[in-house]
């Protein structure tokens, strides 16, 4: 589909209207394939490398999620819009055009705004623009599919990438911290701070018995059916 | 012991298929082939058995292991038998939690486990670290990678390294100057908050600032140190036992002991006030128990004879690494379970070789 020549007209049938809703219908199957079946995380491993850096606290953890479904959403949109006039040979240097400029945009507002954190999150929000998950929807999704599907189809990564984040930073934050979302949820007098927790071992405890138990779940899902 | 069999003979159908209980089939199976040996007769040729099954094979370790927890208890006090306890019961929870989900018997690989685990931690060690230690130690070091003979690392040694790594602070404080000739500590129970009264740095803790203790107090025992290794002569004993049954390899051990002692002794002839003495590193920390109970365990270490040496050696060398070039005091810990990480590869070259080898003999 991407070898076609290039046509101005072809870009317009991307928005046409379907007549049948939002995505042709695919909407909810591509979402479930997404996030869940094929979650960018616990399924596919990818963007493992924010998930473990940034996940020392919930809160870091939902920021870096919606810094992530932003640039996604934004950029697969952007690049499927324009995937009958990107030239086939050079899609890749376009794609990584587009999603930096989208985490530059990001990356400032952060820093403008939320000094404190984008500190804390440190270069991993920049990183995003060679993440996995990003460039991984642009290629196998965005540049074969209608821009409302591939809309969809990068929501359903962000919150599936998010989701991971913000279960793996719950635990961190609980058991290193003994707090959640900076409030003191086990009382420092009684409870012993777990240290693995905060350095980078305990994310790979904890990212490792998820994606145990998404093994699982789905393999019962694959047997049930 | 009769009662005991009767007891077993009466209940043991409620455990069948179909039976009350059969969902914890698993504990009282452990629990009989603790007492008794198996006793139904394999149905498949071949019939004959060699009597070194690997329960067999866990009790002897146990055995092994006894001068060395009976030296523990009379330095360090009653409390080491309740850690033990604890050990037991927390991880032989998780223990027969995998069995009833695999519906699989609990295997005889678990009672080292838990003898092992509470003479690798620190005498005062709170009894709920021992237990999330241990726990750690089961399900990640063991159950996750398939249960006992599939595990990567040495389960004793993983719990040990999260505890390490977890809880510094009170693992740090928790060491204890043991107690002195006669009756020893034998009826005191210390707790983590006496210990600041009676906390004693470990050799390896003074050896950094440059003070190397007596000798005759490492043999003996009357020194700081993980409840267990505290008397090098006890674990010499259990030890050398164990490599007589042939249940550990001789090679391991030697490959391990040898390396430190050489590596020592170039660094103390390099710079004395700086480097301990070689018989002092040898008899000192965790070495001796490392060497004899945990890089001998015959999951997690290579399977030929060549590799074994290999692997002995790289330990050592690590060791004397950790302990003389880093920030941690003891390197022991962290040396057996990088050998461990090192094992299949070391496996992998070695059984090539000789394959090659037969090969080209035709």
């Amino acid at each position: 589909m991407s070898t076609a020549p290039l046509d101005p007209a072809a870009t317009a049938e991307g928005c046409g209207g379907c007549g049948k809703g939002f995505c042709d219908g695919k909407g909810r199957a591509i979402f479930k394939e997404t996030s869940w079946t094929s979650n960018p995380v616990a399924v596919q491993t990818l963007g493992i490398c924010p998930a473990l850096a940034v996940t020392t606290r919930l809160e870091n953890s939902l920021v870096m999620g919606a810094a992530m479904i932003f640039v996604c959403v934004g950029s697969t949109f952007m690049l499927s819009l324009l995937r009958h006039t990107t030239p086939r040979r050079i899609r890749l240097i376009a794609s990584v055009a587009i999603i930096a400029t989208f985490v530059i945009l990001i990356d400032q507002f952060l820093q403008a705004f939320y000094w404190e954190m984008s500190r804390q999150l440190g270069p991993y929000v920049g990183l995003i623009i060679t993440n996995c998950v990003v460039l991984g929807r642009a290629e196998a999704f965005a540049m074969q599919n209608k821009p409302q599907l591939a809309f969809v189809d990068a929501l359903a990564a962000g919150i599936g990438f998010t989701t991971i984040l913000a279960i793996v930073g719950f635990f961190r934050e609980l058991l290193g911290e003994g707090t959640l979302l900076g409030y003191v949820v086990l009382h420092p007098d009684w409870y012993t701070k777990n240290l693995v927790m905060v350095l980078a071992p305990g994310a790979f405890v904890v990212m490792g018995f998820l994606i145990a138990l998404f093994n699982w779940v789905q393999q019962k899902d694959v047997q049930g059916s | 012991m009769k009662l005991l069999e009767r007891l077993f003979d009466q209940t043991r159908p409620q455990f069948e298929p179909g039976g009350r209980w059969h969902l914890l089939r698993p504990l009282a199976q452990g629990t009989e082939a603790f007492f008794f040996g198996a006793s139904e007769r394999t149905e498949l040729a071949p019939h004959a058995r060699d009597p070194i099954d690997s329960k067999r094979f866990m009790m002897m370790v146990i055995v092994a292991l006894f001068p060395a927890f009976l030296a523990s208890v009379y330095f360090f006090g009653l409390r080491i038998i309740v850690m033990m306890a604890v050990s037991y019961i927390a991880g032989g929870i998780v223990e027969v939690a995998f069995a009833i989900i695999r519906k699989k018997d609990i295997h005889e690989g678990f009672f080292v486990t838990g003898f092992l685990f509470p003479l690798v931690v620190p005498p005062t060690t709170p009894l709920w670290i021992v237990a999330v230690g241990v726990v750690f130690g089961v399900l990640v070091g063991k159950e996750v990678f398939g249960g006992t003979g599939r595990n990567l690392f040495n389960p004793v040694l993983v719990g040990r390294a999260f505890l390490a790594v977890a809880y510094p602070a009170p693992l740090a404080s928790g060491y204890v100057i043991p107690g002195d000739w006669g009756w020893g500590r034998l009826t005191q129970y210390i707790t983590i908050a006496d210990t600041d009264a009676i906390a004693g740095a470990t050799p390896l803790g003074l050896g950094k600032q440059g003070e190397f203790g007596g000798l005759w107090d490492c043999l003996l025992g009357s020194i700081s140190g993980s409840a267990g290794e505290t008397s090098a002569l006890a674990i010499l004993i259990g030890g050398v036992f164990l490599c007589m049954v042939r249940v550990a390899n001789w090679r391991n051990v030697a490959g391990i002991l040898g390396a430190v002692f050489v590596l020592s002794a170039i660094l103390q002839f390099s710079d004395p006030s700086r480097f301990g003495p070689p018989l002092w590193h040898l008899l000192t920390g965790g070495l001796m128990l490392g060497a004899f109970f945990m890089a001998t365990d015959p999951v997690t270490s290579p399977t030929t004879n060549t590799g074994k040496w290999v692997y002995g050696i790289l330990i050592g060398v690590l060791v004397v690494v950790i302990r003389n070039f880093s920030g941690w005091v003891e390197g022991v810990m962290f040396a057996i379970l990088l050998g461990n990480l090192a094992s299949p590869l070391i496996d992998e070259i070695f059984v090539g070789l000789r394959v090659r080898r037969l090969q080209r003999e035709g």
